[in-house]
């Protein structure tokens, strides 16, 4: 059981990191203070190559394999969650799907330039009426001719305000069970019927352009298809499935940068005559926080050194998620102890880990969700 | 008898070559690379011997190496030089004919029992060492003006030369500033927020009759100020008078370059920061209220 | 015909720790491919692609600076390939005794009229190394180099002096040392990452190529390297104006402030 990274997945975590020191820390405040996404770094992005992780080379991507894209994600959250979930949904929740149940055509359509972040890529499942309760969509898909026929809205869409290519998720039985009716489309950003609606405000990552989709009479052609028919329910829980080890990167890049924070500021802090960190209440609290990355860092690497093999790794990267995304708003808040006043300020980083931290918990499948896959899991 | 050559390459300062290199060998031969002005100036520097080894032409200083290479290997010594690009070149030329170990920025060289002992900083500036040579040393110092003394002769002598020419020299528009020679500085570093915040230290550096100098990643990386203005391990080493850091957090590379000034004034937002332990005066605050508050107290 | 560059697989002196008595002690501080060499690598490459030669990269180390996490992340930067002379005791060589070793490096390989360099290395700084290694092959030098253009043994360069830009035309073979400016600084992207795994790594050691251990001094002494003492006098900043007039008061109770003193 070795649990040293691979040369290959070091030297991406170092040249992650870089870009991130470098290029997102300085953004990272000002685009959360005026919630704007980051668009002046996408490209820089895309030439990293952390569009197209996932992506097989044949594809045009670098086939850097689960582990290497978490680290990624993970060492963009250190420095800004909304960076690293521009780059999760793209691939987690849109190329993989596409990868994974795509036609032959529609894989060599879509995917060269999703992995050249030539195009953004977005997940469309939420609804104002269907949150977790996902099956009881209602955006319909009607068959006209050699044509379907979108109508509806969707809400909450991460990357929404600038995606090219959304996977979108539309009833097209509304005869059958709630679940079995539902099929996957591939829709273009540009598509007449498409209306992206104002960014929502949010308490964190709100520099993440997260949008109300408006579907009316958008039409696509038949082999806009995703996967089979019906088959739409089965598309989007799995690509969920995969969703949940990059979330639970993100959660531990947030908790990662906020104890980071935590531990410098403990050692230049002078109270009653000393640095804050020879107190023992300060100890005990980083000690606790130092456990619980290590613990959260070892279950996503874990759910995705698994995925990498081959093996079932559902259970373990939903207990992942679950894990990462509590220690991640743990984590945030003792950061902000540690600091204490100073903490509660813009002048650190550690308040906007704390309402970043939060998101982690409910999106791509709350801590109740989770809960249920684990607890089904166990219970067989 | 033993001998050390200094080298000189066009404006290169060796007075204190020289001074340093009459303290180990009997001999000191100046070998001088440039036109015939400098080889004069460079013979009145209290020397033995000064070869010059002639008018350059269209060819590179770099491209008198071999010549010097030849020289010094027909007869090893100790071999001096300033760590102007130029001169290091010929340096590395003349060491690697004879095998000289190199040594950078010693603070003392003696000679003892036959061997060499040179103390120098180690790591660009972690720590001193002291070392014991038997053969002869290659160390680059920095220079420094000669006193005028009587002129010396100066001995044409020729050599092979590598194929480096000189097409073209366009001078630099706008002042060049030598800031070793200024006996107070101001240097500006990464706190700075903007380039269009510069006149700032500007009036500052104006006020206080002081030049401007930066960090390395002011100068390199964004570019705010030329080259000529880093002060650093592998760029300017000042002694000033007075020098004033501004938003510099005092990297040992920055340091190498500045901790020989008489007095330091640190200006930084971060009390940890490394310059604040080795500055006389320390101000903990903001450099966008402290500049202009400093240049508002020395006009009144 | 191949063009060669020279780096170091070392730590950032900044990182080393030193104790009272000045040992220098390396074993906390992790070893990297420094930005300079970093952009040295970078300009060969351009130069290879545009030339159509290959590029090798050539190094000098201690043990580690053979293992696969050293040659990929020198390969990662652009490098077609590398040459590299590990063996104990090699950690740490002063210039001198790196350039002897490294000539040995370039005398293995077939066809390179051009080597490059970084500014110099993170560790010592001498910014030597290229100019010995220059001596040792009895090669024409230039460093400082902003921008360097040309093929087979003709080169063009470009630099920045205090007194202006200079061009310079070099006819080869010649070692090259670039300025960190040469090239804008890109970190690998994961396809470099990826691909370095597979290029090749030619490994040798000091007894293989018929070199010694170049000879050093003896070391007799370390002590603290401190400046100057400083007073280390602490001005309350609460009030801007206050503590700028504290200071000014000071300086010119030093005489620091007076004009005209030579």
């Amino acid at each position: 059981m070795s649990f040293e990274l691979t040369d290959e997945q070091a030297l991406t975590r170092e040249a992650v990191r870089q870009f991130a020191d470098t290029a997102v820390a300085p953004l990272a405040a000002e685009i959360d203070r005026d919630h704007r996404a980051p668009l002046e770094n996408l490209p820089a992005m895309a030439e990293l190559g952390l569009f197209g992780m996932i992506v097989p080379e044949d594809l045009g991507g670098s086939g850097a394999g689960s582990l290497s894209y978490i680290i990624a994600v993970e060492e963009l959250a250190r420095r800004c969650a909304t960076h690293a979930v521009i780059v999760e949904a793209h691939s987690s929740l849109c190329c993989w799907p596409i990868l994974t149940y795509g036609s032959p055509q529609q894989r060599q359509a879509y995917l060269p330039d999703l992995a050249a972040g030539a195009k953004i890529g977005a997940f469309a499942l939420t609804e104002p009426a269907a949150g977790t309760d996902a099956a009881s969509l209602t955006t319909s898909a009607k068959r006209e001719g050699d044509q379907w026929v979108l109508n509806g809205q969707k809400v909450f869409i991460t990357n929404g305000g600038f995606a090219d290519v959304f996977v979108v998720l539309a009833r097209t039985d509304p005869e059958a069970p709630s679940a079995k009716g539902i099929s996957a489309f591939i829709v273009e950003g540009q598509s007449a019927g498409l209306t992206v609606g104002d960014p929502e405000r949010k308490l964190g990552i709100r520099g993440s352009s997260t949008t109300p989709l408006i579907f009316s009479d958008l039409r696509l052609p038949s082999d806009a298809l995703l996967g089979q028919e019906g088959q739409g329910f089965g598309i989007a829980m799995s690509t969920l499935d995969g969703g949940r080890t990059g979330i639970a990167a993100q959660a531990l890049g947030i908790a990662q940068g906020a104890y980071e924070a935590a531990v410098a500021y403990a050692q230049e802090r002078v109270q009653f005559g000393k640095p804050i960190a020879r107190l023992q209440a300060i100890q005990w609290m980083i000690a606790d926080m130092a456990t619980d990355l290590e613990a959260g860092r070892l279950l996503c690497y874990q759910a995705a050194d698994r995925e990498e093999r081959g093996l079932d790794f559902a259970v373990q990267a939903s207990m992942a998620k679950l894990f990462c995304a509590q220690m991640a708003v743990r984590v945030a808040s003792t950061a902000i102890q540690v600091l204490g006043g100073i903490g509660y300020t813009e002048s650190y980083p550690v308040e906007r880990a704390y309402r970043d931290a939060k998101i982690t918990e409910i999106y791509e499948g709350t801590n109740e969700v989770q809960r249920l896959v684990i607890a089904k899991s166990q219970l067989r | 008898m033993t001998v050390s050559y200094v080298l000189a390459a066009g404006q290169a300062q060796v007075g204190d070559l020289v001074q340093a290199a009459r303290l180990v060998s009997d001999q000191v031969v100046a070998l001088v690379v440039g036109p015939e002005a400098v080889a004069q100036r460079v013979a009145q520097a209290g020397l033995d011997q000064t070869l010059w080894l002639g008018e350059p032409g269209p060819l590179a200083l770099e491209a008198f190496a071999p010549a010097l290479a030849e020289i010094v290997r027909a007869r090893p010594g100790h071999i001096w030089a300033t760590r102007r690009p130029a001169d290091r070149v010929l340096l590395g030329a003349a060491a690697a004919a004879i095998e000289a170990a190199l040594v950078v920025g010693p603070t003392e060289v003696t000679a003892q029992d036959g061997l060499t002992l040179v103390t120098a900083p180690v790591n660009g500036g972690l720590a001193l060492s002291t070392v014991a040579f038997t053969g002869p040393v290659a160390l680059l110092m920095d220079g420094g003006a000669a006193p005028d003394g009587p002129a010396g002769a100066v001995q044409p002598v020729s050599g092979p030369t590598a194929s480096i020419q000189l097409v073209e020299s366009q001078p630099s528009v706008g002042q060049t500033v030598d800031l070793t020679a200024a006996t107070r500085v101001v240097g500006i570093g990464g706190g700075l927020k903007a380039a269009s915040d510069l006149p700032l230290i500007e009036d500052l550096a104006q006020a206080l009759g002081a030049a401007v100098g930066c960090s390395r990643p002011v100068a390199e990386g964004l570019g705010w100020l030329p080259k000529d203005r880093y002060i650093g391990l592998s760029g300017a080493h000042i002694a000033p008078q007075l020098y004033i850091a501004v938003a510099i957090s005092g990297q040992l590379q920055h340091m190498a370059g500045c901790r020989q000034a008489d007095t330091i004034v640190a200006i930084n937002t971060d009390p940890a920061a490394p310059i604040m332990a080795q500055a006389d005066y320390v101000l903990a605050g903001d450099l966008y209220q402290l500049a202009p508050a400093l240049t508002r107290a020395l006009a009144g | 015909m191949t063009i060669a560059v020279i780096y170091k697989w070392a730590p950032d002196a900044q990182e080393a720790s030193v104790d009272t008595a000045g040992r220098v002690d390396f074993s906390r501080a992790k070893a990297q491919i420094s930005d300079y060499d970093a952009v040295a690598i970078q300009v060969g490459r351009q130069l290879a692609d545009a030339t159509g030669q290959g590029l090798v990269g050539l190094t000098v180390s201690g043990p580690a600076g053979g293992q696969p996490a050293a040659t990929k992340a020198a390969l990662a930067r652009g490098l077609d390939s590398v040459l590299v002379l590990a063996d104990d005791g090699l950690d740490r060589l002063g210039p001198s005794a790196a350039a002897s070793l490294l000539a040995g490096l370039v005398g293995q390989l077939d066809e390179v009229g051009l080597v490059l360099a970084g500014d110099s290395s993170i560790d010592v700084g001498a910014r030597m190394t290229p100019a010995l290694l220059a001596g040792q092959l009895g090669w024409a030098c230039l460093t400082d180099v902003e921008r360097l253009d040309g093929s087979a043994s003709q080169w063009s360069a470009q630099r920045t002096q205090p007194w202006g830009v200079e061009t310079l035309s070099l006819t080869g073979p010649a070692v090259v040392a670039l300025s960190p400016t040469a090239a804008p600084l890109k970190a690998p992207g994961m396809k470099d990452i990826l691909a370095a795994g597979k290029k090749p790594v030619r490994l040798v050691g000091l007894a293989e190529l018929g070199l010694t251990e170049p000879a050093a001094g003896q070391l007799k002494a370390t002590a603290h390297l401190t400046g100057p003492s400083r007073q280390g006098v602490v001005i309350d900043v609460s009030d801007p104006d206050a503590a700028a007039q504290a200071l000014v008061a000071a300086l010119g109770q030093a005489g620091l402030l007076i004009e005209g003193r030579a």
